[in-house]
């Protein structure tokens, strides 16, 4: 028996062979219902990357985002506030013997849902208390560590750390995570990333005209 | 948006027909229904994802969203089992057996995983490096496997005539 027979043998056992093609108006509706899904949201389970419980994924990167800019804000903050008082542009504490090290600016992304509305430059610019571009310097386990190459707003720190949350990453405006040697546009508030279209990688569509026109 | 809706729009009617294929070789209508839609969903969420040859990657989505649904369908069964043990529902015949579909029979009686080789093969009429995609193994893997899949098969089917065969010829 060749492989033609067999494949030929298998086919005739197809269960599939007699059902009848679906419909247009059924293909057009399915296709109606899904793009009509906010991109968010997809049943987390169903693709094995998915960790956030929340229905709608780009706020929930939102909201992890803004978690994680929460708990780093504070950090950050603590951080940063000795350059204020003294060298505005390292946080080395005076009287560090040492090379000034580099001053760093945590942000969280947590899970928290949220929900997308179209992002706009006067939400960008209201919201946001730190606003960068950045260009993502070393990735280590699910901590991003990006080099700050411009600041719209709001921070002295040279270096920023955001998680490289899985569930969470999806809220990233472009390809959704942190990639070595990649640029960003990142916005936070208050320690947590701003997703929901407020982040991302600086060419995704629109993004830096956001930013140009928020800040 | 305007761009990717158009893209989703060229590529989803060929994918929606595979996949209902697909599934409605591996599972009830139902499932298969609520499967297709989650399917689509992450391929229209995924879309930048999807590789030139979106078929074998849709398949693969396909694959992890049944195999979701029926791990919760297994959870469900459980419970039901629980639940008629208290309360056993009335006795009723079983449905009569197929007929007609040997070789139904024969690729219920190989391993799973070769089974499912073979229909994506034949049915799905993948190549191996497609079918590595699907499963997520390494063309290498896919191919040593369904080739062994295949002898395997050509055993049982000739096992399975010959006893027919002798059958028919005694007079």
């Amino acid at each position: 028996m060749t492989d033609d027979d067999l494949r030929a043998t298998l086919r005739r056992a197809d269960p599939a062979a007699s059902l009848p093609p679906l419909p247009s108006a059924r293909v057009d509706h399915l296709l109606e219902q899904t793009m009509a899904t906010p991109f968010a949201d997809a049943s987390p389970a169903t693709d094995g990357r998915a960790a956030t419980p929340s229905r709608w994924r780009r706020p929930a990167l939102l909201a992890a985002a803004a978690a994680v800019v929460l708990a780093g804000a504070g950090i950050g903050w603590l951080t940063l506030r000795t350059p204020y008082t003294d060298s505005p542009s390292t946080t080395a504490g005076p009287g560090s013997a040492g090379p000034a090290s580099p001053s760093v600016t945590r942000l969280t992304g947590a899970g928290i849902a949220a929900k997308c509305v179209e992002p706009t430059a006067q939400v960008l610019a209201s919201r946001a208390d730190l606003a960068v571009a950045a260009t993502v310097r070393d990735i280590a386990g699910d901590t991003v560590t990006l080099q700050v190459t411009h600041v719209y707003k709001g921070t002295d720190a040279d270096l920023i750390e955001v998680p490289q949350a899985p569930g969470a990453s999806e809220g990233l405006m472009g390809s959704g995570s942190f990639e070595a040697g990649r640029k960003y546009l990142v916005a936070a508030s208050e320690g947590s990333i701003l997703t929901c279209g407020y982040s991302g990688e600086a060419d995704a569509p629109g993004l830096a005209g956001l930013y140009e026109a928020a800040f | 948006m305007d761009a990717r809706r158009k893209r989703f729009e060229a590529i989803a009617p060929a994918v929606i027909d595979a996949v209902r294929r697909y599934l409605a070789r591996r599972t009830d209508p139902a499932t298969a229904d609520d499967v297709l839609s989650e399917t689509l969903l992450i391929c229209w969420r995924r879309l930048d994802e999807m590789p030139a040859e979106h078929l074998p990657w849709a398949y693969g989505v396909a694959r992890n969203c049944l195999a979701n649904a029926d791990r919760g369908r297994r959870r469900q069964a459980r419970l039901t089992a629980r639940i008629a043990t208290l309360d056993p529902p009335p006795e009723v015949a079983p449905a009569p057996a197929a007929t007609g579909t040997d070789l139904t029979a024969v690729l219920a009686e190989m391993r799973p995983e070769d089974a499912e080789l073979l229909r994506l093969w034949a049915w799905e009429d993948l190549t191996p490096p497609q079918i590595a995609q699907v499963l997520g193994v390494s063309v290498n893997a896919a191919t040593i496997r369904l080739h062994r899949a295949k002898l395997r098969l050509r055993k049982l089917i000739e096992a399975a005539g010959h006893e027919e065969s002798t059958e028919g010829s005694r007079p």
